[in-house]
C-alpha cells in the first residue's frame, strides 16, 4: 500500500498508521509485517506530510528488537538532513529522533558518513 | 526541502503537495477552497475534497487564526478561546499574509486537547462579521513541545489500551531522562476523551448514577462529564491499577493521594480516617452492591424461617438501601414512605377513576 503511485493514498496510509502504531497489537504486526522498510522508502517521499508522519511513525516503532533496523545508518543520515531543514515541523522531528532514539555514536557515525559520499536515502524530489 | 519563496496571495489557498512555501506552511485541505494558482490545478481536483488525516504531527497547542475584523477585537477574541482551555500566549502575527481588513492570530494554549475542542468550535465561526479561519500550528512549536506532546500521545495510548508499554517508553527515554515527563497532562488529555474512550471502564463504576436517579442510559455521559476529572481520574486510577509503576503519574486534585493507595481505600471501605475522602465511584459501586444485596432479600424475602410456600419472586420492593449517612438514611426513608403512601393512594384511586367515566381521547388541535 505504502508503494502505491497516488501520494495522497500514501499520505493517508503513513498517517493512519502513524495513528495506531502505538497500539502493542498493531505494533508487533507492522513490525513483523516488515513495515519499518516501507517506511523508511516514504522518507524519500516529496509529500510533506507523509514524510512527517514517517519519522513519527518510526519513531513510535523503535523497540529494543526494532531499533537496528528503525535507526540503521541510512535512516539516521535521513534525519541528520531533515534536522537541517527550514522546515520547522521536519527538523524538530528529526532533532527528537536523533536525541530520543538515537545513540550518540550512530549519530556520529552518520555524520562522518555524511561527510564522504551521498548514500542512503534520496533528498525527497521536492 | 529546497527553499520556496513566499508566494501567498490568499491565505486560504490550498496548496498541492510540494508547492508550499517554507515560511508559512499551513496547509487547508480541510476547507475545500478552490486553488488559486494555476500549476496546482492537477493537484486540486481529486484531493480537494477529500479530507484531512490528522496525525499528532499536525495537532499543536498552537493554533493560527486568520480573518480576525482589523477592528481592535483581540481581547474578545482572546477570551472567546478562552472559553475552551487556558491559554498561555497570545500575539497577532503582523508577518503573515492576510486579506485587507483582517488580521491573523497566534494563540498558545496551555493543552493540547484544549486547543483541539477550540479549533472544531471556532473554526468557520463568525466573528464580529467576518469568518474565523482556526487551524493548527505546529511549527511554532519548540523541539521540548514537540518531544512533550509525541510523549504525551503515547502515554494516552498506552493508558487506552489498558498496556504496560512502559518499557518501550523507559527504554527510549532513559538516557534522555532528565526532566520528569509526569504532567497532569495525561489526566487532563484523558478527561476530554472521557465521551469516547473511557465509557467502557467507567461504567461500572457509574453505573450507580443512574440507577439511583432512574435516568436512562444516555445520560451516563452527561453524569460523566460533568462530574470533572475527580471521577475521571478515580475511574482511570482504579481502572489501571495493573499499569506499571513507571506510568503512575501524581494525581493533582488537591493533594489526593497516589492511585496505590486509592486502590487500597477501595479494598478497605470502612477505613474510617478517609470516609470524607473517598472517591464517589467507591461509594457508588457500595450503594450498588448494597442495593443488589437488598434486592435479593427483597425477593427472597429476609426471613430465616420460611413458613409459608412462596412461589416465585416476591413484588420487588423500593430496595432499603443504607446509606452509610445518618441524614441521608433518613431522606432516604422519608422518600420512601412517600413514594409508598403515593403509589397506595395512586392504586386506590384508579379503580374508582375507571368506573366513573371513560377516559376522553385528547384530539389533536391543529
Amino acid at each position: 500500500m505504502l508503494t502505491e503511485d497516488n501520494e495522497t493514498l500514501v499520505e493517508f496510509a503513513v498517517g493512519g498508521l502513524c495513528n495506531l502504531c502505538l497500539d502493542k497489537t498493531n505494533k508487533e504486526y507492522i513490525l513483523e509485517a516488515n513495515g519499518v522498510e516501507a517506511i523508511i522508502n516514504c522518507l524519500s517521499s516529496p509529500n510533506e506530510e507523509t514524510v512527517v508522519s514517517a519519522v513519527t511513525t518510526l519513531m513510535f516503532l523503535t523497540t529494543p528488537q526494532s531499533r537496528h533496523q528503525t535507526t540503521a545508518l541510512p535512516v539516521v543520515e535521513c534525519m541528520l538532513r531533515f534536522s537541517l531543514s527550514a522546515n520547522k515541523r521536519l527538523s524538530n522531528l528529526a532533532t527528537l529522533f536523533l536525541e530520543d532514539y538515537c545513540s550518540p555514536p550512530q549519530v556520529e557515525e552518520a555524520r562522518n558518513l555524511s561527510k564522504h559520499t551521498a548514500v542512503g536515502i534520496p533528498l525527497p524530489k521536492d | 526541502m529546497k527553499s520556496q519563496s513566499c508566494s501567498f496571495t490568499l491565505p486560504r489557498v490550498y496548496h498541492g503537495p510540494g508547492t508550499e512555501s517554507l515560511v508559512y506552511p499551513h496547509r487547508d485541505k480541510g476547507h475545500h477552497r478552490p486553488a488559486i494558482s494555476g500549476h496546482q490545478a492537477i493537484h486540486t481536483e481529486e484531493t480537494v475534497w477529500m479530507s484531512q488525516v490528522y496525525t499528532i504531527n499536525l495537532e499543536s497547542r498552537y493554533l493560527l487564526i486568520q480573518g480576525v475584523p482589523a477592528l481592535g477585537v483581540m481581547k474578545e477574541l482572546v477570551e472567546q478561546f478562552a472559553l475552551y482551555g487556558a491559554i498561555e500566549e497570545y500575539h497577532a502575527l503582523d508577518e503573515y499574509p492576510a486579506e485587507q481588513f483582517t488580521e491573523v492570530y497566534l494563540l498558545k494554549f496551555q493543552k493540547l486537547h484544549c486547543a483541539r475542542v477550540a479549533k472544531k468550535k471556532m473554526d468557520e465561526r463568525s466573528f464580529f462579521g467576518s469568518l474565523l479561519h482556526v487551524c493548527y500550528a505546529p511549527e511554532f512549536e519548540t523541539v521540548q513541545e514537540t518531544r512533550e506532546k509525541l510523549q504525551d500521545r503515547r502515554k494516552y495510548i498506552a493508558k487506552a489500551t489498558n498496556q504496560g508499554d512502559c518499557f518501550v517508553l523507559k527504554k527510549v527515554e532513559g538516557p534522555k531522562k532528565t526532566e520528569t515527563s509526569e504532567h497532569d497532562c495525561p489526566w487532563s488529555t484523558s478527561g476530554s476523551y472521557a465521551a469516547s474512550n473511557w465509557n467502557p471502564s467507567c461504567f461500572t463504576s457509574s453505573h450507580g448514577i443512574s440507577h439511583n436517579t432512574g435516568h436512562p442510559s444516555g445520560n451516563h455521559n452527561q453524569s460523566l462529564l460533568t462530574s470533572p476529572h475527580y471521577d475521571n481520574n478515580c475511574a482511570e486510577a482504579s481502572g489501571y491499577f495493573g499499569q506499571n509503576t513507571s506510568l503512575t503519574p501524581s494525581v493533582h486534585l488537591g493533594g489526593r493521594t497516589p492511585p496505590a493507595s486509592l486502590m487500597q481505600q477501595r479494598m478497605v471501605p470502612t477505613y474510617s480516617g478517609i470516609d470524607r475522602f473517598m472517591p464517589r465511584t467507591t461509594h457508588l459501586q457500595e450503594r450498588k452492591r448494597k442495593r443488589e444485596e437488598g434486592n435479593r432479600f427483597s425477593l427472597l424475602g429476609t426471613n430465616a424461617d420460611n413458613t409459608e410456600v412462596i412461589i416465585g419472586p416476591q413484588l420487588p420492593q423500593i430496595p432499603k438501601v443504607d446509606m452509610d449517612d445518618e441524614s441521608l438514611n433518613t431522606s432516604a426513608t422519608l422518600i420512601r414512605n412517600k413514594l409508598k403512601e403515593v403509589a397506595d393512594s395512586v392504586s386506590v384511586e384508579k379503580p374508582e377513576s375507571r368506573s366513573a367515566k371513560p377516559v376522553v381521547k385528547q384530539r389533536r388541535r391543529i
